[in-house]
């Protein structure tokens, strides 16, 4: 069993009426980067702050390699770095002036602030960047900022919310680097995300938040594996739906999704039982335009689990 | 890598304010140009107008009042910073950053009354010189006095803004506050003309009134004639120094106890 890094108890946290996330209850453990999947307004960004501290939890607790958030903020504060889905800066800041105080308020000296953080902004493709104003910065720059704050501080926990939305594709590529050679240094991450192909190419567990709550965890093919025998048979038909009862009649092979055109059964041997569904719709008159078996992908797992479409 | 704590941490986080008071300098030469001429010419204008029966060179009482009004408006500015730096969540940064709530409250209090302070510096600077009062003692306790004034005025913006959590009711707020404070206080009228007025809410408004209290013990200490007039300057110090002290506490323990994200619950 590997040594836990973040243990979440029961945590809930609500803002007047309304319940952001509720009874959350999971365990990251340590050096791994863990994936935080959901739509937006899922609660990941609320659980993620209440991880830094920046948060209170309204009840239940959260333990950061063995502290609490609740009791020892300071000291969890202490181990872990965030990088804010919002770049934290005003219009007028500069790259370079908020990187050296964030330096020295880690804990470096003004001589080290200043090497550290050019060794961090050449690292990112920043330095050319240094002192421009925030306004004048493009997103995926402002990414880097965010993020360079974490490789500055070197922290035993990161934290990144969303680290690459709003990110062209090349800057996606070097961020994920960036991440996977933390990992190696022997950072815990934990990334939030709403991309699944993010979540799959980075994360060696994911977590899925879905209105507040958990509905699954574990590696991506313990996820997989949650879908019933792991086969999804999609079948595009002509004509326009399918009545109720044909519905309700093929839902004795697995459970049944409708998108659009097209059909999807979450089944066991489906490749044996495809035949079967042909010849059913044969009988009926109902045309089949395509028929295929996939392999589930973390979309369908995330369909699956939580019966809702990702992008809300 | 050892994370600074204690008053070296307090002193980081006060940079933060100084690295945005660098920023001000156009701003700053701005200010101190016009505080120059609404002390040579208009200052002068008015006080030839006014003509106060208590044995007073209201010239010089007008300056004083009006760095105090300086002081104390440049201490109410922090509320628009600090309001500002809510909405684009550089609250949210700070309250992840390494240090203990009580740090991070000491620190941008003090920050924002050292920015205050370097802010007014040339201004207090000029209005000694006009007043007689640039001796190394009188400097040195007009500093210290303007430095605690100013950290008891910051603590209540810190407070209020934490409450508040928008820019809109901040600006409100304090533009309405500023302007009341100003008005209800010994800054530009003595406070015996004001008891002589026989308006009893007027006068202990003013008479409670922090602004008063700073801009008569400044005034004590470098207008012979004005002392003991009718504030003794033991009484005003302590309670500049009280306010400014209970404040600031008032301060950290709201950061300690109640601050997260989105401001105070």
């Amino acid at each position: 069993m590997p040594d836990l890094a973040v243990e979440i108890k029961g945590f809930t946290k609500r803002f007047g009426e309304t319940v952001a996330v509720d009874n959350l209850t999971m365990d990251i453990y340590d050096g791994e980067i863990f994936g935080l999947l959901g739509p937006n307004g899922s609660g990941k960004t609320t659980t993620l702050l209440t991880i830094a501290t920046v948060y209170k939890p309204t009840s239940g607790d959260i333990l950061v390699y063995g502290h609490s958030v609740v009791r020892e903020d300071y000291i969890v504060r202490k181990l872990i770095g965030i990088a804010f889905q919002e770049p934290k800066a005003m219009w007028v800041d500069k790259p370079w002036d908020l990187l050296t105080w964030h330096a020295k308020i880690s804990g470096y000296s003004s001589s080290d602030a200043r090497r550290v953080v050019r060794e961090v902004m050449e690292e990112l493709g920043l330095w050319e960047h240094r002192n421009k104003y925030f306004y004048q910065l493009s997103g995926g720059t402002r990414k880097k900022v965010e993020l360079a704050k974490v490789l500055i501080q070197r922290p035993r926990l990161a934290i990144l919310d969303e680290p690459t939305a709003q990110v062209d594709v090349i800057t996606k590529h070097v961020l994920w680097d960036i991440i996977k050679k933390m990992r190696k240094q022997g950072t815990t991450m934990i990334v939030a995300t709403n991309d699944m192909f993010e979540a799959e190419k980075v994360c060696e567990r994911i977590g899925i938040i879905y209105r507040g709550r958990l509905r699954k965890v574990g590696s991506i093919e313990e996820l997989k594996d949650a879908i019933p025998g792991g086969d999804i048979l999609e079948v595009s038909v002509e004509g326009h739906g399918l009545a109720e009862a044909v519905l309700e009649d093929l839902s004795v092979y697995g459970r049944v999704e409708v998108r659009g055109d097209v059909l999807r059964i979450y089944m066991n041997k489906g490749e044996e039982k495809s035949l079967e569904i042909l010849e059913y719709f044969r009988k009926r008159n109902i045309g089949v335009k395509r028929i295929m078996i996939k392999e589930p992908t973390l979309d369908d797992v995330f369909m699956y689990v939580t019966g809702a479409k990702l992008r809300e | 890598m050892p994370i600074p704590h204690g008053f070296k941490a307090v002193l980081r986080v006060v940079e933060w304010d100084l690295m945005k008071l660098k920023r001000q300098k156009a701003f700053i030469a701005m200010r101190t140009a016009w505080f120059i001429i609404q002390s040579l010419v208009f200052g002068y204008a008015i006080s030839r107008i006014a003509r106060p029966d208590i044995g007073v060179d209201y010239y010089k009482f007008y300056l004083l009042g009006l760095y105090t009004a300086l002081l104390y408006s440049a201490s109410i500015a922090r509320a628009y910073i600090i309001a500002d730096e809510f909405d684009d969540g550089i609250i949210d940064y700070h309250l992840s950053l390494p240090l203990k709530r009580s740090v991070l409250a000491a620190g941008r209090v003090l920050g924002g009354a050292v920015s205050t302070l370097i802010f007014t510096a040339p201004m207090m600077v000029f209005i000694l010189f006009l007043t007689g009062g640039l001796d190394p003692i009188s400097f040195l306790i007009s500093i210290a006095s303007a430095f605690t004034f100013s950290i008891g005025v910051v603590s209540f913006v810190v407070i209020i803004v934490m409450k508040l959590k928008s820019t809109d009711t901040t600006d409100i707020f304090f533009g309405t506050i500023d302007a009341i404070l100003v008005r209800l206080s010994s800054v530009f009228y003595p406070l015996p003309i004001i008891k002589a007025l026989n308006i009893p809410a007027y006068y202990y408004s003013a008479l409670f009134n922090p602004l008063t209290h700073f801009a008569d013990f400044l005034r004590a200490l470098v207008l012979p004639e004005y002392f003991l007039l009718e504030l003794s300057p033991a009484q005003s110090m302590f309670y500049i120094l009280g306010l400014g002290i209970g404040l600031l506490v008032v301060a950290i323990e709201l950061f300690e106890r109640k601050l997260e994200a989105g401001g105070v619950k």
